[in-house]
């Protein structure tokens, strides 16, 4: 960076002609940091066309941690529920549907002590290194 | 082959120098858009690309240093104007006109990538490897500049006119970056830097029209004469002393300090 940047006349509040919104749109970042990893949703980007999105995208997302895939979708493409008036969770007990209460860590350590575990485990770390 | 002939060093040095030097100065005026680019999706990748320049840099000036027995940082810092092999249109001032540093990162991106794919090719091999490394970052490069070149150059009567005022400005000097550095004759024979087919010009004016058919803006170029010097043998633009003056004095204040 160089000087050059304190000459520069920069536009007061009231001085800018151009529009806040301009013609960009925005487009909702996915990001994959391990292939066959699902996508994550990472934040937003405001661009004029989805190939501008990806750009941004690439540099805005893609650079703070190593990554291998990225997806931009136009949020007017997406449809989402409402807060207030949709419901998702049901308010009648459904607490069956959740995956609690199953005692496993015990059988885990249990089966983990085996000897024939440790010796399938050799035999797989020898294929894959 | 992984050494090189002792009168091969020097031509070798000029070459990588050339592209290091290119890529520091081009990062250092793009970096100055940081907090001021015209969008902030924009600001912040031109940001990103900048450092990718300098850190492209980076590894070119550690390479030279290896060759000649200094260090990248005396390298980077420790010449005097004359020594730098930049081509001219990297040190020009942008004065924050938006198309200017986009017109002219497009000349220059797209020498680039040329230019790197060229060394992949090169048969000393540890130049090869690090070419090849910097080529698909390269193509970012290209591919971002390209998408702005077109989005621009099509936009509005505006954007459309401030372009191509750009590229007529940044036109006569974009040949320069293709004036070959001294000793590249013996580079090319020895396959060091491989000969193209067609010739570099060729190669980079081609293609930069196309895109600039494709952005609707007119571009037209003339090859350096054999008789012009510029940047590659030491001629730079008359802000080029000062752009560096700046650039190295906190260096200069202590050159053999630990950073």
């Amino acid at each position: 960076m160089s000087r050059l940047r304190d000459q520069l006349h920069l536009p007061l509040d009231g001085e800018l002609k151009s529009p806040m919104e301009g013609d960009a749109k925005p487009f909702e970042v996915f990001i994959q940091l391990v292939r066959g990893k699902p996508h994550v949703h990472a934040g937003t980007v405001d661009a004029v066309d989805p190939e501008m999105a990806l750009q941004f995208a690439r540099e805005h997302y893609g650079q703070d941690q190593a990554c291998v895939h990225i997806w931009v979708v136009p949020r007017s493409a997406m449809l989402g529920t409402d807060y207030d008036h949709d419901v998702i969770w049901r308010s009648t007990d459904r607490s069956y549907k959740l995956a609690r209460g199953y005692q496993v860590h015990n059988r885990w350590l249990e089966f983990r002590s085996k000897k024939d575990v440790k010796e399938y485990e050799k035999e797989d770390l020898k294929e894959h290194y | 082959m992984d050494r090189i002939s002792e009168d091969l060093k020097q031509p070798l040095v000029e070459l990588i120098l050339s592209i290091a030097d290119d890529k520091f100065i081009l990062g250092h005026r793009n970096s100055d858009w940081t907090g001021l680019a015209p969008i902030l999706e924009e600001d912040i990748a031109f940001s990103s690309l900048s450092q990718d320049e300098i850190s492209h840099a980076t590894v070119l000036y550690q390479m030279a240093a290896g060759l000649v027995e200094t260090t990248a940082d005396k390298l980077a810092y420790g010449r005097k104007p004359e020594e730098y092999r930049c081509a001219q249109i990297v040190e020009l001032s942008h004065d924050f006109d938006w198309a200017f540093s986009v017109c002219r990162d497009f000349f220059c991106d797209h020498f680039d990538y040329l230019r790197l794919s060229r060394l992949a090719r090169s048969s000393y091999t540890p130049l090869a490897q690090v070419a090849a490394r910097l080529v698909p970052e390269e193509e970012i490069h290209v591919h971002h500049i390209d998408t702005l070149m077109k989005r621009l150059g099509s936009g509005t009567k505006e954007s459309h006119d401030r372009m191509q005022n750009a590229l007529e400005r940044l036109a006569p000097v974009a040949s320069g970056l293709v004036e070959p550095t001294k000793g590249s004759e013996l580079l090319e024979k020895q396959d060091i830097y491989p000969v193209t087919n067609p010739s570099m010009f060729e190669a980079w004016s081609k293609k930069i029209r196309q895109v600039a058919d494709a952005a609707n803006l007119k571009l037209s170029l003339r090859p350096m004469r054999p008789d012009e010097i510029g940047g590659r043998r030491g001629r730079h633009s008359s802000e080029f002393a000062a752009l560096l003056d700046e650039l190295t004095e906190v260096y200069r204040l202590e050159p053999e300090a630990a950073w």
